[in-house]
């Protein structure tokens, strides 16, 4: 119980508002702690946007930089996790905005099955541990969900794989709640579909 | 706009409600229907997988940045944070000794943290100007009695639920008081508490 | 004043800042030097402290990780940004730090100006390494 002596764990059970109040006050170890406790979350979540390790490491570097820069501008301290998570979604929705200018847009199923095959569209596939440690079912689901356009993308992850709420996922996409729950809807029957041709 | 219509199957059932149930035994219509039968198969299907990705995702060693990532962010913040404000602590012929706000708020935090029931928060450190003339004179030699400028001290908290507040923040003050001396060497001053949240234990 | 010039040339502002920082680290309390903006660019590369050393290292200024010498006239001012042990009284260990800096930088035969100091952070020691 000696090894601690600085950080957080000198002070257990410390809530998350309090931390981001300290960060906010510019305390370091507060911040490295939120950094550590969003970083890996955040990193799923551009993983799956992007499909690209190093986009999604630098969107996680982009958001948690910035939340830094504008933390104390932040009003309520409970807000913390959603902005972080609406830094981070935006950022991905301007990485994917630029790759559509440079390449085409791929919208159809099929063809997006046969570019990961190829290894060329993602590169989890091209690495083969990865692969094998995969089933067959998750593989069938992450290759339907790219073929959704990025705002659905980003609702459905949010809502489905990170258990964010509604009207947070509505205000970081500029849409009412009850529009979140309409795309939800609209995005879970798309990908239901869409796993049955892949089977 | 029609986009954000509540989607429905043929059938007009809407697919939100078939998810929100699909725990649940069929009702009535449900039992007949073979649109709302296929697609609530299909989203069972869909619900287990989402839940396996999720763990699957979570759990997932190659699913997290490399540590180069936390340093760069950690390099800029540490770069960005010396901007904060400063204080004035001692000042002669020999130089003068000044501290952060935020050195000065981490021994505030320190003496809080043994305070069971209180969580320190946004802390805000001002000098009152009446006496800080005092602080810009040299001590006379050999007085090792606690001198310096008058902090004002305004230290936002969360308590726990079933605290007696009062007690808890005359608690809180007392160390404050104690704490400021040992650690730095000047008086505590003014000490504003200010409690603004309740957390959750 | 400055009859001698040549004696500014001789002991660097560099030499001074390896002093002071020695000195410094050598101070019971002291847990570090709390390391600048130029700490933070060496790492970024080359090009971000080429750009930093043009702009910043004229008029016999040295800076290095918390601790900022100028030379003029003979006189060394010194700066120290330093983090201190919460376990001992901040104020005592920066005015410890202030004398014994005087004393080994007045060896070198140069006239010590001020010797400023920040305290930029106070915290629990480090924990004992076990193995």
């Amino acid at each position: 119980m000696e090894d601690y002596g600085s950080g957080f764990e000198a002070e257990p059970g410390l809530d998350e508002g309090s931390i981001v109040a300290r960060a906010q006050d510019g305390d370091l170890r507060a911040f490295e702690h939120l950094v550590n406790s969003y970083q890996g979350r955040l990193f799923r979540l551009a993983y799956r946007m992007l499909n690209d390790r190093g986009d999604a490491e630098d969107v996680v570097q982009e958001a948690l930089t910035a939340s830094w820069r504008g933390l104390a501008r932040l009003q309520d301290v409970q807000a913390f996790g959603g902005w972080v998570y609406r830094l981070a979604t935006n950022r991905c929705l301007d990485v994917l905005r630029k790759r559509s200018t440079r390449t085409e847009h791929i919208t159809d199923p099929q063809d997006i099955l046969s570019i990961s095959t190829d290894g060329a569209g993602s590169d989890q596939l091209s690495d083969p541990a990865y692969a094998a440690e995969r089933t067959a079912r998750d593989d069938g689901l992450t290759a339907v969900l790219n073929t959704l356009p990025p705002e659905q993308r980003a609702c459905w992850l949010l809502r489905e794989m990170h258990g964010r709420s509604y009207a947070e996922i509505g205000a970081t996409l500029k849409i009412s709640p009850t529009a979140v729950r309409g795309r939800l809807a609209r995005a879970r029957i798309q990908i239901a579909e869409g796993m049955n041709e892949w089977r | 706009m029609a986009l954000d219509d509540e989607p429905r199957l043929g059938c007009g059932r809407s697919i939100d409600r078939i998810w929100t149930t699909i725990d649940q035994p069929l009702n009535a219509h449900e039992q007949t229907c073979r649109q709302c039968q296929a697609a609530r198969a299909q989203l069972k299907r869909l619900n287990e997988a989402t839940q396996a990705l999720r763990e699957a995702d979570l759990h997932d060693e190659a699913l997290t940045p490399r540590s180069g990532v936390k340093t760069a962010i950690m390099d800029v913040a540490r770069a960005e944070i010396r901007r904060s404000k400063r204080i004035l602590l001692a000042s002669n012929g020999n130089g003068t000794t000044e501290i952060s706000e935020q050195a000065l708020s981490s021994v505030i935090r320190a003496a809080a943290a043994e305070v069971p029931g209180i969580h320190a928060r946004r802390c805000h450190i001002e000098i009152s100007s009446a006496t800080s003339d005092s602080s810009v004179d040299d001590p006379p030699s050999g007085q090792s009695g606690v001198i310096g400028p008058h902090l004002v001290i305004g230290l936002r908290s969360a308590v726990a639920p079933d605290i007696n507040i009062p007690r808890t923040v005359q608690l809180l003050r007392q160390r404050i008081i104690t704490a400021i001396p040992a650690g730095i060497g000047i008086s505590a001053g003014t000490i504003n508490i200010t409690v603004e949240d309740l957390y959750d234990v | 004043m400055s009859e001698n010039p040549l004696q500014s040339q001789l002991i660097t502002s560099k030499l001074i800042a390896s002093l002071a920082a020695r000195t410094t680290l050598e101070t019971p309390g002291v847990l570090r030097l709390e390391p600048t903006v130029k700490g933070f660019l060496a790492r970024l590369g080359p090009a971000a402290l080429q750009r930093l050393s043009n702009s910043a290292g004229q008029n016999g200024t040295y800076r290095d990780d918390g601790v900022r010498v100028t030379i003029n006239d003979n006189v060394a001012v010194v700066h120290l940004d330093i983090a201190t042990d919460i376990a001992y009284t901040a104020l005592n260990v920066a005015e410890t730090v202030q004398q014994r800096v005087r004393g080994n930088i007045g060896h070198t035969g140069l006239t010590v100006g001020k010797v400023d100091i920040s305290i930029l952070a106070i915290e629990p020691p480090p924990p004992a390494k076990i193995s």
